[in-house]
């Protein structure tokens, strides 16, 4: 018999990874919004998030702020580069979904073997953010970092919901979301609203990656797991909602924790593949709507 | 003879009624018209007799049989084929592969009979072969069989478009608006071939927008207005009738 | 063949002539040269096994498949577990393993493939990775990520092909028995089926063709042939690991269809033959061949999306004709 206090600890540390989850499920979200395109090589951003800031905190001995604060713009940058050369071209062209698909993972096996090549193939990892904890709250700790995450998923959120409502470039992509032609026509420069939303969640999945390297760690092949549990987090949230994507990635952050008590840690991947094909075939018509038929 | 008896045929969407019980008869041989302004249930007629949906109330005879509400593979296999406006041809495969495609209702065989091809098959694939060419001659597309299909013009896209349905070996063929988008000259070559096929035993019923067309080749035609019949008769009927031009006023296409 | 009307005969039958001689040149110096070249070599008509599979699902049926190496995986250590632990004859254990592949295939298949779009290429994606996760999980059977040695090579009874050059030769061999397979598919009802639905779903199922059944049959078969290329792998190599059927095998076995390309009869096969062969340039780089693969495959997906084999007959243009509403 499991002890209910191993079970509501797996549920408190499976949370926290679920937020980390719902953050690259919103990074999806924001590409598939304006491009209509599921960027496979989501997962990327999250890893080169962690591997960056573990080699500036290391390499250079930059303290924490100043690491995180080149390494997500950074990530940024690796985001437009792709929009640039792989995706925006092949728009263009109106080459077929699957093709910018296969495109998307080509990237990511790419920018996995240059990791290898440049920062290795062993697992890395850095301290947390604030020294000290766990909280103790009856039988369960709570590490500081859970709540660093907690704070910066919540504050992101809210972040983005107000540029997306509020400020001019937020509302242009908003536009090339809903009809790009008619964006293009109210002389939104469509492009580079596209080069933004690439930004945008690049920076968002490197960010993710940036807040669950201390709890776990980074590695050239962390990507295609945290993508996988992402755009499960994605779906669950319909590919639009970002609390949705939370939630999603809670389920998710949970069930795998659970799974990982009963099965064991070599099981995790197995659990979030699995709860994806579920979730993908109860809803097999998808959440996606019409625009998944290209 | 009777083949196709529509009879007070009813359809719905919520509180849309798109089709008003309807009712018409087809002879055997007919080139039978159903026409009426945009938006008239045309269309939805055509989708309630194929079996692309199923009626609200009313029934379909086809051949002395109960059709109604049948899926739309068994009422094809029956002999009732159809073109769809917005069904597209295979573009990137040749001429001759579309209408060879077009036999797969008409013809059997799966993985096994592709790999080990016995008797049967051969003779099988001799005879779509056959019937391809031909259905390409009767439609007049014979010399560009090696052609991808996306290379035709507009007017014998459509052309390979019924001779596509015709390899389903129809009885009753019904075509949507065949004549929609194809200028004078297009438009004459489809009623011709049109005819041709009429001739050789084959029941037509078509929507058309293109008046000329159908007075030239009609037989008898139903008139739709706002889901119910308005008229039926022969074309020379249908012309004077009051109702017909009321109808149609103001759409200038009968003349 | 069906492009006769619009180029002459002539230089077809030249291309014919000249392919066979490249071909026969090749096969006469990989022979003759022996050693590595032969290794090469095999991975390449292996790869031309996998990809002929993959070409009937994604270039006649239109569909799409991230998720193949799932049944290579299953055929490579199908026949590894039955030929090392239960010392069965290659060829049972070859059939064993394609026939749980098609199994497999079926029932995974059946509701896999009613999805569309992104939430296919995912769920196929998700195969392929749950197979890898489960090849070094499995550790009892699989010998996990260490990796499975000591699988004979094939033979048939007290009869083993020892070396590399008689493996070579039975393998080419299966692998013409693929292409013919292919090829026998293609010109039948059954295959028109699959390039119809390739092309427009609406359509074939307004001719009455069952769009589902037929994508499902596609898919059982594709994995039947990479349930035999990772059979064959396993034989040749004599070792397996969960990283041979990883995720590199996804691309690089698109950057193989597409280089030779998709939809045609022999493009998977000159594709598996050239991207194999090129980078032998960068051996021991096992990391930068990965790179360039995905780099080429980026490239041809962009600038080239049917393939190089396109480029050949670029003499049929694709015209302005309006497409039919």
């Amino acid at each position: 018999m499991i002890d209910t206090s191993i079970i509501l600890q797996a549920v408190i540390d499976g949370a926290g990874v679920g937020l980390i989850y719902g953050l690259v499920g919103i990074g999806y979200c924001v590409i598939y919004n304006a491009t209509g395109i599921v960027n496979f090589a989501q997962g990327v951003f999250v890893m080169l998030g962690g591997m960056l800031t573990y080699t500036l905190l290391t390499s250079l001995g930059l303290p924490m702020i100043v690491a995180v604060a080149i390494a997500i713009p950074l990530v940024g940058v690796v985001g437009v580069v792709i929009e640039w050369f792989i995706v925006k071209p092949m728009l263009v062209r109106n080459s077929p979904m699957f093709a910018i698909i296969l495109a998307t993972l080509a990237v990511q096996i790419m920018i996995e073997r240059i990791t290898i090549m440049t920062a290795g193939d062993q697992p890395r990892t850095f301290h947390e953010f604030t020294a000290g904890g766990p909280l103790r709250l009856g039988p369960v700790a709570v590490g500081y970092q859970l709540i660093w995450v907690l704070v910066c998923s919540v504050g992101l959120v809210l972040l983005l919901t107000l540029f997306f409502k509020y400020t001019r470039i937020g509302n242009a992509v908003r536009a090339c979301a809903q009809n790009r032609d008619a964006a293009a026509l109210l002389g939104i420069p469509v492009a580079r609203m596209l080069a933004v939303s690439f930004a945008l969640s690049a920076a968002l999945g490197a960010i993710a990656g940036i807040l669950i390297t201390p709890s776990q760690y980074t590695a050239f092949n962390v990507g295609v797991p945290f993508g996988v549990s992402g755009f499960i987090a994605a779906i669950v949230g319909g590919f639009g909602s970002a609390s949705g994507a939370f939630v999603g990635g809670i389920v998710l952050g949970v069930a795998q924790a659970v799974a990982i008590i009963i099965f064991g840690a070599g099981y995790k991947t197995v659990a979030a593949l699995a709860v994806l094909l579920l979730v993908l075939l109860l809803f097999p018509s998808g959440l996606l709507g019409k625009r998944s038929e290209k | 003879m009777t083949l196709l008896s529509v009879s007070n045929l009813t359809k719905s969407f919520g509180g849309i009624v798109a089709n008003d019980s309807v009712s018409f008869d087809l002879n055997e041989g007919d080139i039978y018209a159903v026409i009426g302004p945009n938006g008239a249930g045309k269309t939805t007629l055509f989708n309630l007799i194929s079996g692309v949906l199923r009626p609200t109330s009313g029934s379909v005879q086809y051949a002395g049989r109960d059709i109604t509400g049948l899926a739309q593979a068994d009422i094809a296999a029956l002999g009732v084929v159809r073109t769809y406006q917005l069904v597209q041809l295979f573009r990137q495969r040749t001429v001759e592969e579309n209408v060879q495609i077009g036999f797969h209702l008409a013809t059997r065989g799966g993985v096994g009979a592709a790999l080990f091809r016995p008797g049967w098959v051969r003779r099988q694939e001799r005879m779509v072969r056959e019937k391809s060419r031909e259905l390409l001659r009767l439609v007049g597309l014979e010399s560009q069989a090696g052609l991808v299909a996306d290379k035709l013009p507009y007017g014998q896209q459509r052309l390979l478009k019924i001779a596509r349905a015709m390899a389903a070996g129809p009885k009753l063929l019904m075509l949507d608006e065949p004549a929609a988008g194809l200028d004078t000259q297009e438009t004459s070559v489809l009623g011709d071939v049109i005819q041709r096929i009429n001739d050789q035993g084959i029941t037509i019923v078509l929507i058309e927008h293109d008046m000329n067309l159908v007075m030239r080749m009609a037989t008898r035609i139903t008139v739709l207005d706002f889901g119910k019949k308005i008229a039926e008769g022969t074309p020379v009927e249908v012309k004077v009738n009051p109702a017909v031009l009321a109808a149609y006023l103001g759409e200038a296409e009968l003349e | 063949m069906t492009l006769r009307s619009t180029i002459s005969a002539k230089p077809q039958v030249w291309a014919t002539a000249l392919a066979i001689a490249v071909a026969v040149a090749l096969l006469a110096y990989v022979f003759g040269r022996g050693g590595y070249v032969v290794t090469v070599m095999g991975f390449a008509v292996i790869y031309g096994v996998f990809v002929t599979g993959l070409n009937l699902f994604m270039g006649y049926a239109g569909q799409a498949s991230f998720g193949q190496n799932a049944f290579a995986a299953l055929g490579g250590y199908g026949t590894a577990v039955l030929c090392a632990d239960y010392g069965l004859e290659p060829i049972v254990a070859l059939v064993l393993s394609a026939t749980l592949s098609a199994v497999i295939a079926l029932i995974v298949g059946y509701p896999t493939l009613r999805l569309r779009g992104h939430y296919l290429a995912m769920a196929t994606f998700a195969l392929g990775l749950i197979t890898y996760e489960l090849s070094i999980e499995q550790s009892g059977l699989t010998r996990g990520f260490m990796g499975f040695s000591g699988i004979p090579p094939l033979g048939l009874g007290r009869f083993q092909l020892l070396s590399e050059r008689a493996q070579l030769a039975v393998f080419i061999l299966i692998m013409l028995l693929g292409v013919w397979v292919a090829r026998r598919l293609r010109g039948s009802r059954f295959g028109r089926a699959l390039l119809a639905i390739g092309e427009s779903e609406p359509a074939a199922n307004a001719l009455g063709i069952q769009v589902f059944r037929y994508k499902l049959v596609a898919f059982v078969i594709a994995a039947v042939y990479a349930s035999v290329a990772g059979s064959m792998f396993a034989h040749f190599v004599g070792y397996i690991s969960p990283e041979v059927f990883g995720l590199s095998m996804v691309t690089l076995s698109f950057t193989m269809l597409y280089v030779g390309g998709i939809g045609t009869l022999w493009g998977p096969i000159a594709g598996a033959v050239l991207v194999s062969f090129l980078p032998q340039l960068l051996r021991g780089f096992r990391d930068m061949q990965d790179i360039i693969y995905c780099l080429a495959l980026i490239v041809i997906l962009i600038f080239v999306p049917k393939g190089l084999a396109s480029l050949w007959s670029l003499a049929v243009r694709r015209s302005d004709v309006p497409a039919e509403r």
